[in-house]
């Protein structure tokens, strides 16, 4: 019944044996001991769960873990630079008070890394549509918009000057 | 002024929290844990014939069935003693606890609890209010009658409890009055909806105690009462909590605690539980579904003359919270409006539902809704502003509230103003645009609480505060700050911890707008001892005296010459260590209330009272009866903000919740009981439904509060849904009088139907 399954979580690889009803969730959470990742509901309507495969958002809750075979998964896990220190994103959301109890922030800081990974300079409205899969009972949300706009910026301020001769960017929104 | 208390500061947990670092109770590792799972009945009402646990007991993996059989029987709850861990004769909800396993693994335990043999008789259940107060209807509890319950507590038949205001005659305020005015309205049950569902583990210790790991808003306050329970030595129970992942009033009482223990009780392993959302929804405190019907009469100049209003809650199974919802609704129901005239009254009805619990701010929402789209049909009726009328009316200094008390403080009208100001208030609109507003009142309180504040031999600065941190950042947001103040270091070099028993720091929980109030007294004075302490110790390692010194950096200097300074590590060195401080919060006397208007309230009086605004703007399409809230401003008396970003987050995040009350959320219940346990179909508001919001922080300083402060995080979910339904009206001349204001209901309002 179990199934081999190579993954590459945060850089990593795993060989795993896993039942083909796992999912991707309880995998990292239960096998690899990453619980940075959430479960809030287990059916999808909460994002607690958020991560990365390859670069699109998915509920890891509603992932089988056989799905991600040979494909790169990233968690909040990954989202700190070599030395400890927070990346752009979380950086953002500890400096605009982006969270109160913190459950859905690991979920809401990856939906929001798989949006700036696509368009990295999204207008208000666009981030709200890209976490509108992740409920936060705490912030009422203005501050997480905050933190991601402020991450964006800096993001893009830090590509500017690593990057001398920018090309220009197009939105990619429509 | 202080350098520190009252700016905005970064809490300290957010690092680990935003870096996924942050340890919740699902996320602990257990060696060799037992698998503990809930047998629920699928029944609303049912008597229980028989209860075989046999089967179950010998099934592969099974270390411990726990059911009425084998745990104690005795009955527990507040004011009525009407429930028991495990049913002893009915079943009262659908989702109600039977039994409880644990196995090995998760799958085993659910197969033994499969195989408990349960005999019910389905019996017809009592599903709404109107079906429990008919004549002879059927009894939720039928042996009432014969319950313990405190000599204040009315009961009768399916009424639990009623709480009533009387004051003036209020049949005299209706004939003289120019207009008088009558509204009902429905309310909907609702979730706390935290996003982390409850799990909790533990396990029985070699002296005859026993550890619970848990997310609890009161861990001191469940750990008497389990210790109580099951008859054990409270000094050995320890409650370790951990993050909690929201909370909202739907982690006061106990749930997965009562069934761990149980479990562990029974067996020589660590037995842990992670609730599925289902199951969590299964065993949800709601906040209290309900009704209400309002009668004001007011002069024709706007002055209001009397009221009459009578809520009706449903408390559910058990009586649960409801003493709370009933006590506040009353006290909320002409605030803080003056009216010379009043009646009010709260009943609490038993169903068959799950037991209704504090859900954030228990009654206020349900009544400042009810309330302020009152307010609003009096000013129409008599074509008087509806800010006008409430500056007329709205409560000042010396005014008196309800019961009697003598209010200082009072800043109503500068919450009115401000917020009326910041939406515009009285600038045109397009079509089907609208405003409104909602004001109303919120107590602060103080409750036992200690702290230490520890100095230790590496320089390093330990905050031990009895105070669990559910996000609100009553602990890590807070009590860094007002640490560091008196110790001249930076509130981010305070390192925490929090809510674990073991470190005898009591404290009596999040819950009624008291955290910061209690904890961070204790948190102070603990503070002040060790800068005591410490200034001491200087004065003779620096050879000055204590006037001369001050504490900076992490050092004991010398004023004017900071080069002759004592480090605080040298200072804990010589003082064997560590050097520890010790505070509590002190006893405050509540304030006087008068007993001719009011005997059946357990706290008539508030402390600290605290006045908050909002006002919403809306657009509405009125051929769907879609409500888009374009903005919603709140201006909140918090007394003093020791954090301002704390109290603009708990305003933000009340607006929302305050929309989701008013708009999307209700939990939903047949004849069987209830429906959506998910969040498919319970809807909690998300980023796009969240509007602009301005936060607006009133500083009235109470005389009771630290530094001024009055409790923060319960008004602001009292008043959006009533500024959002007035808006409503304003857009489009009609709004539903019940919540939540649903398209569907809104659209039946504007066409009549």
């Amino acid at each position: 019944m179990m199934q081999p399954v190579n993954l590459m979580v945060n850089g990593t690889p795993y060989e795993l044996l896993v039942h083909p009803s796992r999912s991707l969730l309880q995998v990292l959470r239960d096998d690899l001991h990453l619980t940075g990742t959430k479960e809030g509901c287990g059916t999808g309507y909460c994002g607690a769960c958020t991560v990365l495969v390859e670069d699109a958002a998915v509920n890891a809750c509603l992932y089988f873990a056989v799905d991600a075979d040979h494909r790169h998964v990233r968690t909040i896990e990954a989202m700190r630079a070599p030395d400890g220190s927070p990346q752009a994103l979380p950086a953002a959301f500890i400096e605009c008070s982006g969270l109160q109890c913190g459950y859905c922030t690991p979920g809401m800081i990856m939906s929001a890394a798989a949006l700036l990974a696509s368009d990295p300079s999204p207008a208000e409205d666009d981030v709200r549509s890209a976490l509108s899969g992740n409920i936060c009972r705490c912030t009422g949300y203005q501050s997480i918009v905050a933190s991601v706009m402020l991450a964006a910026a800096r993001m893009a301020q830090h590509e500017r000057q690593t990057q001398p001769e920018p090309s220009p960017r197009s939105r990619s929104r429509a | 002024m202080s350098a520190i208390i009252g700016t905005a500061r970064t809490r300290a947990d957010a690092a680990a929290k935003a870096t996924g670092q942050a340890v919740y109770t699902a996320d602990l590792a257990f060696e060799r844990a037992a698998s503990g799972v809930v047998l629920r009945s699928p029944h609303p009402f049912a008597r229980i014939r028989a209860i075989d646990v046999a089967r179950a007991q010998g099934m592969p993996g099974v270390v411990a069935v726990v059911f009425s059989g084998n745990t104690p029987r005795k009955p527990f709850d507040f004011s009525i003693k009407d429930q028991h861990l495990f049913p002893q004769e009915y079943v009262r909800y659908k989702g109600e606890p039977v039994a409880a396993v644990a196995a090995e693994t998760e799958a085993q335990a659910h197969a033994a609890a499969a195989a408990i043999d349960v005999k019910y008789e389905a019996l017809e259940p009592v599903m709404t209010i109107d079906d429990a107060l008919r004549d002879g209807a059927q009894l939720v509890h039928p042996r009432w009658k014969a319950y313990e319950k405190s000599a204040t507590r009315f009961m009768r038949g399916n009424v639990c409890g009623r709480n009533r205001i009387r004051r003036g005659d209020v049949e005299k305020a209706f004939e003289r009055a120019h207009v008088v005015i009558d509204s009902s309205f429905e309310l909907s049950h609702g979730i706390p909806g935290y996003v982390e569902p409850r799990s909790a583990a533990a396990r029985k210790e070699p002296d005859g105690g026993l550890t619970v790991w848990c997310g609890s808003q009161s861990p001191y306050g469940n750990r008497e009462e389990l210790a109580e329970f099951f008859d054990l030595d409270v000094e050995r129970v320890r409650f370790v909590n951990q993050f909690v992942g929201g909370a909202f009033g739907g982690k006061i009482l106990m749930a997965v605690e009562w069934f761990v223990a149980a479990l562990a009780l029974n067996c020589e392993r660590t037995v842990r539980m992670i609730w599925s959302r289902h199951e969590d929804g299964l065993h949800v405190f709601p906040r209290h579904g309900g009704r209400a019907s309002f009668r004001t009469g007011a002069a024709q100049d706007g002055t209001l003359l009397g009221m009459r209003a009578s809520f009706a809650f449903d408390t559910g199974a058990y009586l649960g919270y409801g003493s709370g919802t009933a006590l506040i609704a009353t006290m909320l129901a002409s605030a803080p409006y003056r009216i010379p005239a009043l009646d009010l009254e709260a009943k609490l009805v038993y169903t068959h539902k799950q037991v209704a619990g504090p859900v954030r701010a228990p009654g206020g929402p349900e009544a400042t809704y009810c309330k302020e789209l009152h307010i609003d049909e009096v000013a129409r009726a008599l074509s008087v502003d509806p800010l006008e009328l409430r500056l007329k009316n709205a409560w000042v200094d010396g005014d008196e509230s309800p019961t009697g008390q003598k209010l200082t403080s009072v800043s109503a009208r500068e919450t009115l103003q401000k917020s009326a100001a910041a939406i515009g208030w009285g600038e045109k609109l397009p079509p089907n645009r609208g405003r409104g507003l909602s004001c109303s009142w919120w107590f602060s309180s103080c409750g036992r609480s200690e702290a230490k504040v520890e100095v230790r031999s590496d320089g390093s600065v330990h905050v031990v505060s009895g105070n669990p941190e559910i996000g609100t950042g009553s602990a890590a947001g807070a009590l860094p700050i007002l640490v560091a103040d008196h110790l001249g270091i930076d509130p981010s070099q305070v390192r925490l911890t929090l809510a674990d028993t073991a470190t005898r720091t009591y404290d009596g929980g999040v819950h009624g707008s008291t955290a910061t109030f209690s904890a961070g007294q204790a948190v102070e004075a603990a503070a002040l001892d060790v800068r005591r302490q410490l200034l001491a110790s200087a004065e003779e390692s620096l050879e000055a005296r204590v006037d001369d010194i001050e504490l900076s950096g992490g050092f004991a200097r010398v004023r004017g010459f900071p080069d002759h300074a004592v480090a605080f590590a040298n200072l804990a060195e010589a003082a064997g260590g560590t050097i520890t401080g010790e505070g509590g919060a002190r006893e405050i006397e509540d304030p006087e209330f008068d007993p001719e208007l009011v005997q059946s309230h357990d706290f008539a009086a508030w402390m600290a009272p605290s006045f908050t605004t909002s006002a919403a703007e809306v657009d509405v399409d009125p051929q769907t009866g879609c409500v888009k809230v374009l903005k919603i401003v709140t201006a909140q008396d918090a007394g003093f903000a020791i954090n301002p970003t704390g109290v603009v987050g708990q305003i933000e995040g009340g607006a929302v919740q305050g929309l989701g009350y008013g708009l999307t959320e209700e939990l939903q219940f047949d004849e069987s009981g209830i429906v959506n346990t998910g969040l498919k179909d319970y809807l909690l508001p998300t980023a796009v439904d969240a509007p602009a919001i301005e936060a607006i922080i009133v500083e009235s300083p109470s005389s009771e509060g630290p530094h001024g402060m009055k409790g923060v995080g319960e008004p602001p979910v009292t008043t959006p849904a009533g500024a959002i339904g007035n808006a409503i009206r304003d857009a489009v001349g009609a709004v539903p009088h019940k919540t939540p204001m649903t398209p569907e209901r809104v659209w039946r309002a504007i066409n009549a139907i």
